[in-house]
């Protein structure tokens, strides 16, 4: 359809389709580029584009004036950036009369083009009308010959009435000036932009004087004249009662001035009743197009607002299945300009509602239909005929993947921007439909192409499925459709690899996790904190904060923990030895410093809360077991009481957080401050430390800085 | 015989404490009327004078703004600020401010203290240009436990910026809950008693701006509360837009008058609730076949309910203003003089 009434497409959010900054709301800017086009072709292009658009533009009244005095040598010398009119090969009399005519002009924007934002403390902004200026442009518009610059004093005067009119509560539209001026002269004139722009003062001042019917007629005309005009017209177009509405109908002269009025109504309140108003009148209008692409998308975006919000919406499907009636019917007859469009359109909808088989008899219906050259719709028919072949697949044999290969490796080169089809909007398509496909894999018990067309994080519980995908990523002579799945796979083997050794770390098989690393992509992450150091009371960011003599990387942490664990094996320091190894076990589960260590492509665990860690991942990432185990060796291989001490406190904030693991654990902790943490309330550890160690230095330091401890000691 | 003395003496002693009882029982009431202004522009009709004369109104709550967070700009701005066509004359002004907590939400706090500053200076202004007087200005704010300690210090700044007696609106959650939101720095506070249920979708859902089943669980709360309060009555009716089950909009201008219409609206089988007969323009507003309207109306029988249940929930002796909002766009046929000056009479 037209790019002009791009603005107009379904947007949830905003007032225009694309407009991100907001810029079309409210702008004095959007005629610039015709001013400046049109008096470049006055001058013929001898006058200077720079010095144009400064006039034009840029400059203020007194610019302007200034720049007129020197040209008529009132004033000698200009400052530098002023262009020096004296020095154009242009015409005379042309220049004078553009100079007299901007002089006028730059007046007028003091009250017509200039928004004043009004700032706090600031008295409120009043625009003045100048009585004085009325007799200035009467006189230049009764003398100017040139029509070119007559229709501009005729839009200057006619909108210098209109500001002084509209407030005026005793000035009816019969009586005004602004009307008498329009009517004077409006077959005077071609019927360009400025004649339009005119027209649209007058709507302005029906519409102050509450006659809606002729101010939206008007607004219609000149939302019908242009791009430009569009988004002005279209704000101003505000039927009150029904009754203003059906006399703006009575006006339209024509066919298609009353099919105009229908689009506009239908783009922002009613576009069935709309579609069905211009289908009577003129099957063929090229108007219909976007209020069915707007039926379309609002379907789409209501639809999928309510999967995301896992709401039943029967309305939005009421909605569909009234208008997949309406479109369908009018597919039906193959009589608009672009039959194709309406055959898409309608087997979309029936496709949205479930009906594939009548979606499929529309598509077919369309696809002879389709323009061969049109290079957007081709793409759009192979999109949703691609989504409606999926959506309709009941299981995936060998015939149908060699079916797949081409699709997969088509979407894959959008996906990648091989191939680029301008707005073209595929990816909920696509999306979904290798959701789709995923899904049936892991209906049929095949787990390795489900996870390679859509990774899931329960595919990583198991070693050996691990290892099948593995060999499929490394595999030397994939198929074709293996090929074009694996496009799918975000992941690489050294991704899994990693996954790998960490899995074999929290299962203490470090010499293992050595070796899995070094074939990893994860050697030199690096962990933010000493991850030998612990604390009585867990605190990160102190950590983080730490001057650290060396820098850690999960390497080298894994290669000393390596080796503290041989130490001990050897039986050598061990108390010391089997502390710092719990500490380093603490550290990288989630209640320790590291954390950098479990957040890996794989596990996708870069999050706050321990819910959020997908749950295939969360008891590994959580579980402090091998921590604990660690400080009960340091525990019994201790020489003084005060060691003992220090092994069985930290061992209890293993204990503790393991109840805290368990209740995020259930599936009503989704949001994790519903977390009904059962209180473990004051476990073994804490009794041994009161019983035994009441009498260290320690237990005195654990008092202090523990107010759980120091609440259990007081019982 | 002497019983029958005893009995008589009994008798007379029993009647005297009943008649010395109705009378201590005869409230006398402290309670002034008075009205809230919304609109944007000020004029007052010969009929709304009359009113305020016949209640024996002699102050305005004027809505002098509207403070609300400007998403383009990223500040604060004021809007709809209030134009005078008539003068205000005699009565007393009270300038209210009204506030949305989300500004509260946008600012720093240190900003709390030049949006003091500057919204005293506006209202000086405004107020110099009509030759107003007002002792006391009043603040309208939503405000959350979030925005407390915002909204808070934003009051004292007020107070020590303005020099003037100072209130603030009161919801009920406010009241229940003021041990969490806590209680605003200011000399009054204003009960605003309405909008007090859930603007809903739900066809049989009750009225939304008074209803006493909704009301019930705060009021016990109101004779604990630290602040001196008037009250604030509804006088206004609207209209729930619902389109597919879903609440759209909400209108003050479509009301009994315009759903009645027979040609375009049929009653529904929920007291109310009317449906739409066909699309149609109607006061501006885009009506779709089957769209509902729900009216939500208060009428002075309803407003005896509310006073009825209010009222014994505060301290009789205390002076108070009792508010209804608002006077601009009061719908003078459904409310008479003397139907409000029953009703503050309540209090």
């Amino acid at each position: 359809m037209s790019e002009a009434y791009t603005p107009f497409f379904y947007t949830p959010y905003r007032s225009y389709y694309g407009d991100e900054t907001y810029k079309d709301d409210n702008s004095n800017t959007r005629y610039n580029k015709e001013v400046l086009a049109d008096w470049d072709a006055y001058f013929q292009k001898t006058v200077p584009a720079a010095t144009l658009q400064y006039l034009l533009l840029e400059a203020s009244y007194s610019g302007v004036d200034s720049v007129y005095k020197n040209y008529k040598g009132t004033i000698a010398s200009l400052p530098a950036k002023l262009p020096q009119l004296k020095t154009l090969q242009v015409n005379k009399k042309q220049l004078t009369i553009f100079m007299d005519y901007l002089l006028l002009a730059k007046a007028c924007e003091k009250f017509a083009a200039n928004y004043q934002p009004y700032y706090w403390g600031d008295d409120q902004p009043k625009v003045e009308v100048p009585q004085q200026l009325e007799i200035s442009l009467s006189t230049a518009f009764k003398q100017a010959k040139d029509t070119f610059v007559k229709q501009r004093l005729w839009f200057q005067l006619l909108r210098y009435y209109y500001f002084l009119e509209r407030a005026d509560q005793s000035a009816t539209v019969a009586t005004s000036r602004t009307l008498k001026t329009f009517n004077a002269s409006k077959e005077s004139f071609p019927k360009n932009t400025i004649y339009y722009r005119t027209l649209g003062y007058l709507a302005g001042l029906y519409y102050s004087k509450n006659d809606y019917a002729t101010s939206n007629y008007l607004n219609s005309l000149c939302y019908n004249y242009s791009y430009e005009m569009k988004i002005p017209a279209k704000w101003s177009f505000h039927p009150q009662e029904e009754s203003d509405w059906k006399q703006t109908l009575d006006m339209a002269k024509t066919k298609e001035e009353k099919i105009t009025l229908w689009q506009m109504l239908g783009t922002y309140f009613d576009a069935e009743r709309a579609i069905t108003e211009i289908v009577a009148l003129d099957p063929q209008s090229e108007k219909l197009d976007l209020l069915l692409s707007r039926i379309v998308n609002s379907a789409e975006s209501d639809l999928n607002g309510a999967y995301y919000y896992n709401d039943k919406d029967t309305a939005a499907k009421t909605t569909l299945r009234k208008n997949l009636v309406l479109i369908g019917g009018i597919a039906k007859k193959n009589n608009t300009a672009k039959p194709y469009f309406w055959n898409l359109a309608a087997g979309y909808l029936h496709s949205l509602n479930g009906d594939y088989p009548i979606a499929k008899q529309f598509y077919d219906q369309a696809k002879g239909q389709l323009p061969k050259d049109d290079q957007r719709v081709l793409a759009q028919y192979k999109l949703l005929d691609w989504s409606l072949y999926v959506r309709q697949l009941k299981s995936i044999d060998a015939a149908t993947e060699n079916k797949l290969i081409e699709p997969l490796n088509w979407f894959a080169d959008l996906r990648t921007q091989k191939q680029d089809v301008p707005y073209l909007r595929y990816y909920l398509a696509v999306d979904q439909t290798i959701d789709l496909l995923s899904e049936l894999y892991k209906k049929a018990g095949n787990p390795v192409k489900a996870a390679a067309f859509k990774s899931y994080s329960d595919f990583y519980r198991s070693n050996a499925q691990i290892e099948q995908l593995k060999a499929l990523l490394n595999k030397p002579n994939k198929t074709a459709f293996e090929q074009a799945m694996l496009r799918y796979y975000p992941l690489k083997t050294e991704d899994l690899n990693y996954y790998q050794a960490m899995v074999l770390v929290y299962q203490d098989k470090l010499p293992q996790a050595l070796a899995m690393l070094e074939k990893s992509n994860g050697e030199s992450t690096p962990l933010l904190g000493n991850p030998f150091n612990i604390r009585i009371n867990d605190c990160h960011d102190c950590d983080h904060q730490m001057a650290q003599s060396t820098k850690f990387t999960v390497s080298k942490m894994l290669r000393m923990m390596n080796n503290l664990s041989t130490e001990i094996k050897a039986g050598r320091n061990v108390h010391n030895n089997a502390y710092l190894l719990a500490n380093a076990f603490y550290n990288i589960t989630y209640y320790g410093n590291g954390r950098t260590f479990y957040q890996s492509a794989v596990t996708n665990a870069d999050v706050t809360y321990p819910t959020s860690i997908p749950s295939a991942f969360r008891n590994m990432i959580l579980s402090c077991k091998p921590a604990e185990k660690y400080y009960q060796i340091a525990r019994d291989a201790a020489a003084t009481n005060e060691q003992r001490a220090r092994a069985v406190f930290m061992a209890s904030k293993c204990e503790r957080n393991e109840s805290y693991t368990e209740a995020y654990d259930l599936p009503e902790s989704s949001n994790m401050w519903d977390a009904d943490v059962k209180e473990l309330f004051f476990g073994k550890y804490f009794g041994a430390l009161k019983q035994q160690y009441a009498n260290t230095k320690f237990y005195q330091e654990i008092l202090q800085e523990c107010g759980y401890f120091r609440s259990f000691d007081g019982r | 015989m002497l019983k029958k003395a005893i009995y008589l003496r009994l008798c007379v002693l029993l009647l005297l404490f009943t008649a010395c009882c109705l009378q201590a029982c005869q409230h006398q009431s402290n309670a002034s009327s008075a009205f809230y202004y919304w609109k944007g522009t000020y004029e007052q009709s010969p009929e709304q004078s009359e009113l305020l004369q016949q209640t024996d109104s002699r102050r305005l709550y004027l809505r002098f703004m509207d403070v609300k967070w400007n998403s383009s700009t990223k500040q604060l701005a004021p809007e709809a600020v209030i134009r005078f066509r008539d003068s205000i004359g005699k009565t007393a002004v009270t300038p209210v401010i009204f506030i949305t907590n989300q500004s509260f939400e946008k600012i720093k706090i240190e900003e709390t203290d030049s949006l003091a500053f500057y919204l005293n200076k506006i209202s000086q202004q405004l107020a110099a240009a009509q030759h107003l007087n007002y002792e006391s200005m009043q603040i309208d704010c939503d405000w959350t436990v979030s925005t407390r300690e915002k909204y808070f210090r934003f009051l004292s700044q007020l107070k020590k910026f303005s020099h003037k007696k100072l209130e603030a609106t009161i919801r009920l959650h406010q009241v229940k809950y003021h041990f969490r939101t806590g209680i605003p720095p200011v000399d009054r506070g204003i009960l605003m008693f309405y909008n007090m249920g859930k603007l809903s979708a739900d066809l049989s859902a009750r009225n939304s701006i008074y209803n006493k089943e909704d009301a019930a669980p705060y009021i016990s709360y109101l004779s604990s509360y630290k602040l001196p309060l008037d009250i604030a009555l509804p006088l206004f009716s609207w209209s729930l837009h619902i389109r597919h089950g879903k609440l759209i909009q909400i209108y003050g201008k479509i009301g009994k008058t315009a759903l009645n219409n027979q040609e375009n609206f049929e009653p529904t089988e929920h007291k109310n609730v009317y449906r739409a007969r066909k699309s149609f323009f109607l006061s501006g507003v885009y009506v779709k076949t089957n769209d509902l309207f729900k009216l939500e109306a208060v009428d002075s029988k309803l407003l005896t309910t509310a006073a009825k249940q209010l009222a014994p929930q505060l301290h009789k002796n205390e002076k108070r203003n009792i508010i209804y909002y608002e006077l601009g766009n009061l719908d003078l046929s459904s409310f008479k003089a003397k139907d409000l000056q029953k009703t503050s009479a309540y209090f």
